[in-house]
């Protein structure tokens, strides 16, 4: 022809394709960045807390009469008795308390070792006395050193010795806080949401809720830690470090996440429902309760979960209205003091011993087990349930 | 007829099955062959042929669905961007398949423009609208014949007179039937030796309407224009050739006089009378 | 009696006394409707109202009694409160049952106690609002009438000096709160620099480049990260992040403090990546196709497309998101809390400890001073311009994103 076009790409076209490529990189190197970024993360997390996942337990005979009940730290041999951890020897006198059977008696048992004899033997610290080393090693030679779960990680309280600490009070007042959470701002929450989508007039004021919740949602979590330490503790007299406190200050964090969602599982369900439902004579309000809300209920139920796990993990806020104190023992009630997950973490990873570290490690594990969990339920009920429209 | 003529070398004649194809000997500058395309499983076009006059206006009709906007977007090949696409036949184009695995695409759609149903200007001021092809693919570099070709591309366009002294203005505050020629002006700065349009009018009023229906009159001294339309009278106003496409095949062809007055087949009969629709 | 028992005695005697109150209001419109008389709605429908009118009396008082409780007010003993209420709520259920006749509108006094009760728990948003500013606001003040407002923005130094006793002497404290709002800057810079260039070219890949399957995995896996808690994020700083800006900074022969700005910085903007993402990603779908089918058609590649069209039409979107994601990082604790210095420290150097904000509330509040000592105060004034600032970022990014939401819809 006479123009002669040709289709095949030109010299400028093959740079501008280089430009191309170019850019696609960069686009997939951002993604891959990110997604580094949580396999070195994770990994990291699992490397630090797997060890706190096992202790170091040592066999010995423990000798129980009136002088050990006394001097504890006697029941054992004394080559052996600075390698087992202080926490056993105070339970002695219980122990016989609870069984006068084992008075004057001795028993093989294996006793967790020391947080020093733990960290060597995990090779985090070579700094141990050459004479325990030695009694060590023999102990090692004759098969009575050995890993065993470190079930006091999950079932005891905080405690100042390393080997002894665990998360239980942790479980028990995040429990509280979830359910003084859920209470407080599930039917608030959902409340607003039907009122803000269904029945609210197109006016000024109605924008300026709508305005004031996607603020509300963006406001540092610090600022709620002032509100609740204002308001709540020293304003309405709610007990300072309790789980209420924590709880309602965490609620009115929750509440923009559950109002929101709650929404738009509400705008999902197609108008002619609603219609339907009315044009038998159900009132509005009938034709919400009876037909819109059943059929939102995965989605609000969704972005609840999501709002809790929030709640869980959220720790700032807690730090004012001082929850971060040293609770080793699980409180009963909602106005006792007491810690969260989070908070037991962030006490744990200042804390000057070594065996702290994977302490805090291995407590981030299991909050991030627990958070995955709920927002895998969440993702599940979602897709489970969700219907498209 | 209002044809030129043009009949020379060039002559083409190629044997089209299942259509006819305008009688007249011209220069054709596109010819599609055995054409099937299809939307997963769906057949949108059942083997369609036929040849696109140079420096004419094509105009396609038919009922919604029909496959025309389907066949004027694998004219250009925009139908690659939409996923789970199938394209089988040949659509030749300058003496080549731009279906063929060395064409490149980007390449081709440089040459062959497009003006869509709904006024697209891009979020940006008048000029840029139509510096933007320019400047990327590298045809101007000077600014002052940057100017000169927006003076000129907004003339052809016929709007210049309307936007000279807003030229910084952003696309988006012209009325639609400016925007729409802003759209047009914007296709033909990259000089294409094709332009396809889809329904350019049907988002426009009455007045905008007859605007750019005299502007695509006078375009196709230069350009071969190929436009899908809606509007019976607007294919009889300002195409030389029409091609009715029904349920994805074309059942008549030919120019548009005689496929508006003389229809051989009873179904474009029916179409053109309003008896379907 | 306990305050537990309380509440047990006055939930555990209206909920069946409301149930009883149910069952009179259907009775009487069940036997009305026997006799004869249409009823205008259904018989439960004026059980519900009946049991309504009964309980809200009691639950009136109750409230009207704990709130005086809460403000310190002389209260009756607690079995007049609680007597009071069955009165309250005697006297309701007499006038509502006397009310159920055939005219009365059941339903639709139900439906309006429906609308008056979402309405009200919609307030509670706008009462949180009013309760940060409240409780910020009075402390904030009772600050500035020890501290000048002057030195509190201009001043370079930032040393309070402890008081664990109030009104100890406080002459020697300076609250010069610049050094504080440098570090804070100078760790959100760091954070935006990781999570908006991140963020947004992993939203353009997922949203123009990648194929649906990809799509579907990246997404949720890259909204991990805002699901993990910042007091995870705070220790991953610590132990791991800054230890390693020390260990690079050493090679280049730089010396970095372990509570270096830069830790914390990178850190933060790793948590901020999916929330510029997933926004942008939102804003980069709402731009219609017709646009990139218009650039298409005149010959641009996808890249070309991408960055000359999409990104500025999409700008005003990407910049809220942005907005927001800078507001997110001033306010931001625990990483600071854990990762960054204590020491006020006006610098540009990034591998030197600076101090923030937030570091700074938390640090007053979490001691042992006296609750209204100087410095305990000076964490509300900074708690008040970290509400103005990040409520000004808010706004404006909400704002922006409905004008964009409304000019594409």
């Amino acid at each position: 022809m006479s123009q002669g076009i040709t289709l095949a790409p030109s010299r400028q076209l093959k740079k501008r394709y280089r430009a191309e490529k170019r850019f696609k990189a960069y686009c997939i190197a951002a993604l891959l960045l990110a997604l580094a970024f949580l396999v070195v993360f994770f990994s990291d997390m699992i490397r630090q807390g797997y060890s706190a996942f096992v202790q170091t337990e040592i066999k010995v005979d423990v000798t129980y009469n009136e002088d050990t009940v006394k001097f504890t730290n006697e029941s054992v041999t004394e080559d052996v008795s600075p390698l087992i951890s202080r926490a056993f020897y105070r339970t002695i006198p219980r122990q016989v308390e609870a069984n006068p059977d084992l008075m004057n008696t001795t028993q093989t048992r294996w006793l967790t070792a020391t947080a020093h004899v733990d960290q060597y033997r995990k090779g985090y610290s070579d700094r141990l006395d050459p004479e325990l080393k030695a009694t060590l090693d023999r102990l090692e030679s004759e098969g009575r050193v050995s890993y065993g779960f470190n079930s006091g990680l999950f079932f005891s309280g905080d405690s100042k010795i390393p080997s002894n600490a665990g998360l239980w009070s942790a479980f028990v007042g995040s429990f509280y806080v979830m359910i003084v959470v859920l209470v407080v701002s599930f039917p608030i929450g959902v409340a607003t949401a039907i009122y803000l989508e269904e029945f609210a007039p197109d006016n000024r004021f109605t924008q300026g809720i709508e305005i004031n919740i996607n603020n509300l949602a963006a406001v540092p979590s610090i600022l709620f830690g002032l509100l609740g330490l204002a308001i709540f503790i020293n304003f309405f007299g709610v007990p300072r470090s309790s789980a209420l406190a924590g709880g309602l200050t965490l609620s009115l964090m929750t509440l923009p996440v559950i109002i929101i969602s709650t929404r738009a599982a509400l705008k999902a369900v197609p108008q002619n429902i609603r219609q339907g439902a009315q044009a038998v004579g159900a009132s509005r309000w009938q034709a919400i309760r009876d037909h819109v809300l059943p059929l939102s209920l995965p989605g609000i139920l969704t972005g609840t979960i999501i709002g809790i796990a929030q709640a869980i993990g959220e720790t700032a806020p807690l730090l004012l209205i001082g929850m971060i104190a040293y609770i080793p023992d699980a409180p009963t009630s909602m106005t006792e003091a007491a810690t969260v997950l989070p908070a037991q973490i962030y006490t744990w990873s200042g804390m000057p011993e070594g065996a702290y570290v994977s302490l805090t490690a291995a407590g981030i594990l299991v909050l991030l087990t627990l958070l995955i969990t709920l927002n895998a339920t969440a993702v599940i009920l979602r897709n489970r349930f969700e219907r498209r429209w | 007829m209002r044809t030129r003529d043009l009949t020379g070398d060039n002559t083409q004649v190629v044997n089209v099955p299942t259509t006819e194809r305008p009688r007249v000997n011209q220069n054709m500058k596109m010819k599609v062959h055995d054409l099937e395309v299809w939307y997963g499983e769906k057949q949108a076009l059942h083997g369609v042929s036929m040849d696109v006059v140079e420096n004419e206006v094509t105009a396609l009709i038919g009922p919604s669905g029909c496959g025309k906007s389907t066949f004027l977007r694998c004219l250009n090949r925009m139908n690659d961007l939409i996923p789970d696409v199938r394209i089988k036949g040949e659509v030749e184009f300058e003496n080549q398949n731009i279906y063929a695995p060395e064409v490149d695409v980007v390449e081709l759609r440089s040459h062959i423009g497009m003006v869509f149903q709904k006024p697209n200007p891009f979020p940006k001021s008048i000029y840029d609208n139509i510096a933007y092809a320019p400047k990327i693919l590298g045809q101007v570099r000077k600014r002052t014949d940057m100017e000169d070709l927006v003076e000129h591309s907004l003339k052809r366009a016929g709007l210049w007179e309307e936007v000279k002294d807003r030229l910084q203005m952003p696309g988006l505050s012209l009325s639609g039937g400016q925007q729409q020629r802003l759209c047009i002006a914007r296709a033909i700065a990259v000089s294409p030796s094709v332009l396809l349009m889809d329904e350019p009018c049907s988002a426009l009023d009455p007045v905008a309407t007859a605007t750019v229906e005299q502007l695509i009159d006078e375009l196709k001294e230069n350009y071969t224009i190929v436009i899908v339309t809606h509007n019976l009278q607007q294919a009889a106003r300002v195409a030389g050739y029409t091609a009715f496409f029904h349920l994805g095949n074309i059942v008549e062809y030919s120019d548009t006089d005689s496929l508006f007055t003389h229809p051989r087949e009873k179904k474009t009969e029916d179409y053109i009378t309003g008896r379907y629709g | 009696m306990e305050t537990s028992q309380v509440l047990l005695v006055f939930f555990g005697g209206l909920v069946p006394m409301a149930a009883v109150a149910f069952a009179l209001g259907r009775r009487k419109a069940l036997m009305s409707d026997a006799s004869g008389s249409r009823m205008h709605s259904l018989p439960s429908q004026y059980g519900v109202y009946v049991a309504t009118w009964m309980a809200l009396p009691a639950l009136a008082i109750g409230v009207v009694a704990a709130a005086a409780a809460l403000f310190g007010l002389q209260v009756p003993s607690a079995p007049f409160v609680l007597s009071f209420a069955l009165f309250g709520a005697a006297v309701g259920l007499m006038l509502a049952m006397r009310k159920v006749e055939p005219t009365l509108r059941a339903r639709n006094a139900i439906e309006k106690f429906v609308y008056w009760t979402l309405f009200s728990a919609s307030l509670v948003s706008i009462l949180t609002t009013f309760g940060i500013i409240i409780s910020i606001l009075f402390e904030a003040l009772k600050f500035f009438s020890q501290v000048s407002v002057w030195e509190f923005v201009t001043g370079t130094n930032w040393s309070p000096v402890a008081t664990f006793r109030p009104g100890q002497e406080t002459a020697d404290s300076q609250f010069g709160s610049v050094p504080l709002f440098a570090g804070t800057f100078m760790i959100t810079l760091v954070a935006m620099s990781v999570a908006i260039p991140v963020g947004l070219l992993s939203a353009i890949y997922m949203s123009e480049y990648a194929s649906y399957r990809v799509r579907t995995l990246a997404k949720p896996v890259l909204e991990i990260l805002a699901g993990i808690p910042t007091v995870v994020y705070g220790f991953f700083a610590a132990i791991t992040v800054s230890p390693l800006v020390v260990e690079v900074a050493d090679f280049f022969g730089l010396h970095a403090s372990y509570t270096n700005a830069l830790a914390p910085g990178m850190v933060m903007g790793i948590m901020i990546i999916p929330f510029i993402s997933s926004l942008s990603d939102d804003v980069i779908n709402s731009i219609p196709n017709s646009l990139r089918e218009g650039a298409y058609a005149l010959g641009s590649t996808k890249s070309e497309t991408i960055k000359q069209i999409i990104l500025p039409a999409a700008f005003p979107g990407i910049m809220a998101a942005s907005l927001l994601g800078i507001s997110r990082a001033l306010g931001e604790t625990m990483i600071v809390v854990m990762a960054a210095g204590l020491r006020p420290n006006l610098t540009w150097n990034p591998l030197e400890d600076m101090t923030t904000v937030t570091v700074r509330i938390v640090d007053a509040l979490t001691g042992d001073q006296a609750f209204d000592s100087p410095e305990t105060l000076a964490a509300f004034a900074l708690g008040l311009v970290l509400f103005v600032v990040t409520l000004t970022l808010n706004l404006v990014s909400i704002i922006i994103i409905r004008k964009f939401r409304q000019s594409y819809e």
